[in-house]
């Protein structure tokens, strides 16, 4: 489809096609249809396979999606204040942000930290302990509100999950009735994070299905692991790998907790089938991979031979890409924000998290923060869009998209299989070469000025025409968790604590189910430090053979 | 065009702890594209980044900064005290407005927040190197 204009140099000539490659025609009609489509059969009844029209019926006519705002950075004290702001502001949920080094399950005073000691603190708050856990978490309404509980990467999750069911014992609050999720992403891990601290992809697996394995039985209603999709796309990834992706890493689940053996498909598939997935720039083709996941988890779980509505269902938290937003005049990222929110309700999303306008330049400050939850309020109370079920459906453009996405999503699904499966997709570096290769095509087409970003290659201002003051974390971060670690060390039952790593390190060389050793050693004030020593010893650590363009 | 015959060697790396690499794989392809010779050496610590200028015998050090400013500051003090302040330093990453020109007292001598055009960067490096300190 060529532009006319009368300039001399013409550009080059405009493809109209998605941000994932996807070809557009000029408009759409009954004939673009999918051939022999069958609205009933192929999109059925929301909450009815193959639950492309939502995952529930009556959606948000029953209830609305859940604003669920990531939150936290600072010292425990200054975290612990957002997050009850934020939920004071009508957040349904909330996710406490931890420090960098806690990801990495050190110790503030271990070497890598100790050399960086103002670091801390600047994208979550540094969780050492049950201690710090507790402090951080006491006053929030747990197992009343939905929460993240804390385990961002796999090696974080036992732990986490034990601190989690541990302070739920010390309010008396069932686990039976306890509605919240667990994260463990292998994409932020092994895709994003690359730190020479991290245990080898397998033991990450190993680590979260012993948490699935001891969840589905203990704390039914939780979701111990989700798999996030938005960090993969945060790397650069496009809309059809991100699918694929998911995908292979649910097959990963899938197929390690059916080894093991102790758990038949319906028992566990609810337990990993709440997933995220980002809006990013591309309005449609996003909602379109919403409808297309959903049948796609469908078809995926029927494989395995799943029944129950529950392991069929696919339930998504939409995440809009922070990565889409720009340093650049900063303020029009509310725009951006509300844009992929829409997407993410029109999609079908069961909770969404929007970034912050101030996302590019530093950790949410209070205005961003808040803006970013009246957006969602907003589009909620005001705009309408939440009356009806899956709006978009029907329309011959989005069905021949939601199919299109859908076939390239199994191409590169098949893709990943042929490399041996997830994990060793990633643990030979071949995902993480996909991913970079993508990225550096977007870095080509923004400096080339084929994808146009306001602020950035059009619409640029010499001179910013709003300065504000960024989020900076509590200066005392580093020496607080410092004197919390002391505190712990001193006060804390040694002979217990030692016992508990020695118990831990045996449940390990037996193959055991870790959960009930790491229960006890949260229990008796083992640190993260101290776990992430005693996996890195027992595991081994991993890089990341090589990426694209750094060798 | 670059000064003298020699390829312009540039060490590129991370100050924080973490390892995100799309804004340093941006810069490490676009340096690399324009005939330079670029080390990636992952999350390191200001001491080790001199370490290896040293061992590499780098003409330029470019650091993606994505928290404090702690390690830049270790960073030239460490350079002057080894008497490599010739080292063109340049840093990169979420570094907001207002920071810039505490970065350039420090003695950073390029500061990329995002946004920063790569060709911009590859001609800061061709037009400065070896001719600073």
């Amino acid at each position: 489809m060529s532009r006319k204009n009368n300039q001399e140099n013409d550009p080059p000539e405009k493809k109209f096609e998605t941000i994932s490659g996807l070809p557009l025609k000029e408009i759409y009609w009954p004939e673009d249809l999918p051939p022999g489509f069958s609205p009933r059969e192929d999109l059925g009844q929301a909450g009815r396979p193959p639950y492309v029209r939502g995952a529930y019926p009556g959606m948000y006519r029953n209830q609305p999606w859940r604003i669920f705002m990531l939150t936290g950075a600072g010292s425990i004290g200054q975290a612990r204040d957002r997050v009850a702001y934020a939920v004071s502001q009508g957040g349904s949920g909330f996710i406490c942000e931890t420090d960098m080094s806690t990801w990495l399950m050190m110790n503030v005073d271990h070497p890598e930290v100790l050399a960086r000691k103002q670091d801390v603190g600047w994208y979550g708050a540094p969780v050492q302990s049950l201690d710090d856990y507790r402090d951080y978490w006491g006053r929030l309404p747990i197992g009343e509100m939905y929460c993240h509980l804390g385990a961002v990467l796999p090696q974080m999750t036992p732990y986490f999950m034990s601190c989690f069911f541990t302070l739920l014992e010390e309010r008396k609050v069932p686990l039976a009735k306890v509605n919240s999720t667990g994260q463990g992403d292998f994409f932020i891990t092994y895709i994003s994070i690359l730190s020479p601290y991290l245990v080898p992809p397998q033991a990450g697996l190993k680590l979260n299905c012993d948490a699935v394995e001891y969840a589905v039985q203990h704390a039914p209603r939780l979701t111990p692991v989700s798999i996030a999709g938005n960090n993969i796309r945060e790397c650069g990834a496009n809309a059809y790998q991100e699918m694929a992706a998911i995908l292979s890493c649910a097959v990963a689940y899938i197929e390690e907790i059916l080894n093991r053996g102790n758990l038949k498909i319906d028992e566990f598939a609810s337990a990993i089938g709440g997933v995220n997935l980002s809006t990013g720039s591309d309005f449609f083709e996003d909602i379109a991979k919403f409808r297309a996941m959903r049948r796609m988890w469908y078809k995926l779980l029927k494989r395995y031979g799943a029944e129950d509505p529950r392991s069929l269902r696919l339930r998504i938290h939409g995440l809009p890409l922070g990565s889409i937003y720009t340093f650049q005049q900063p303020l029009n990222n509310i725009v951006r924000g509300t844009y992929t929110v829409l997407a993410a309700i029109l999609g079908g999303a069961q909770s969404i998290g929007t970034p912050s306008f101030d996302e590019a330049i530093c950790t949410p400050t209070k205005l961003a923060h808040t803006t970013a939850m009246r957006t969602q309020q907003i589009l909620m109370e005001e705009s309408n869009v939440a009356s009806v079920i899956d709006p978009l459906g029907g329309s011959y453009f989005i069905e021949a998209l939601t199919d299109q996405v859908e076939a390239k999503a199994w191409e590169f699904f098949d893709r990943i299989a042929a490399q041996g499966g997830f994990i060793k997709a990633l643990d030979s570096g071949w995902l993480q070469t996909e991913v970079a290769r993508e990225a550096a095509e977007a870095v080509r087409k923004i400096e080339r000025g084929e994808r146009r970003i306001v602020g950035v290659n059009c619409h640029e201002m010499e001179e910013e025409p709003y300065e504000f003051e960024p989020f900076r974390p509590d200066p005392n971060t580093w020496r607080l968790a410092m004197e919390s670690l002391e505190r712990v060390r001193r006060d804390r039952d040694n002979v217990r604590a030692e016992k508990a790593k020695t118990d831990l390190v045996r449940a390990l060389e037996k193959g055991e189910n870790t959960m009930t050793a790491t229960i006890e050693a949260a229990k008796a004030l083992v640190t993260v430090g101290e776990i992430g020593d005693l996996y890195r010893d027992f595991f081994g650590r991993w890089s990341v053979p090589s990426l694209p363009g750094l060798g | 065009m670059p000064k003298g015959s020699r390829i312009i060697k540039v060490i590129i790396g991370k100050t924080g702890i973490d390892g995100h690499w799309r804004g340093v794989q941006a810069v490490a392809a676009a340096l690399r594209d324009a005939g330079m010779e670029v080390i990636y050496v992952g999350s390191l610590t200001a001491e080790a980044v001199v370490k290896s200028a040293i061992q590499e015998d780098a003409d330029v050090i470019g650091l993606n900064v994505g928290a404090s400013y702690e390690q830049i500051e270790e960073l030239i003090r460490l350079l002057k005290e080894n008497n490599m302040s010739d080292i063109l330093v340049m840093v990169g990453g979420v570094i907001p407005r207002v920071d810039v020109p505490r970065l350039k007292e420090m003695g950073v001598h390029g500061v990329f927040p995002p946004g920063s055009r790569l060709d911009d960067i590859v001609k800061f490096v061709e037009q400065n190197v070896r001719s600073v300190g």
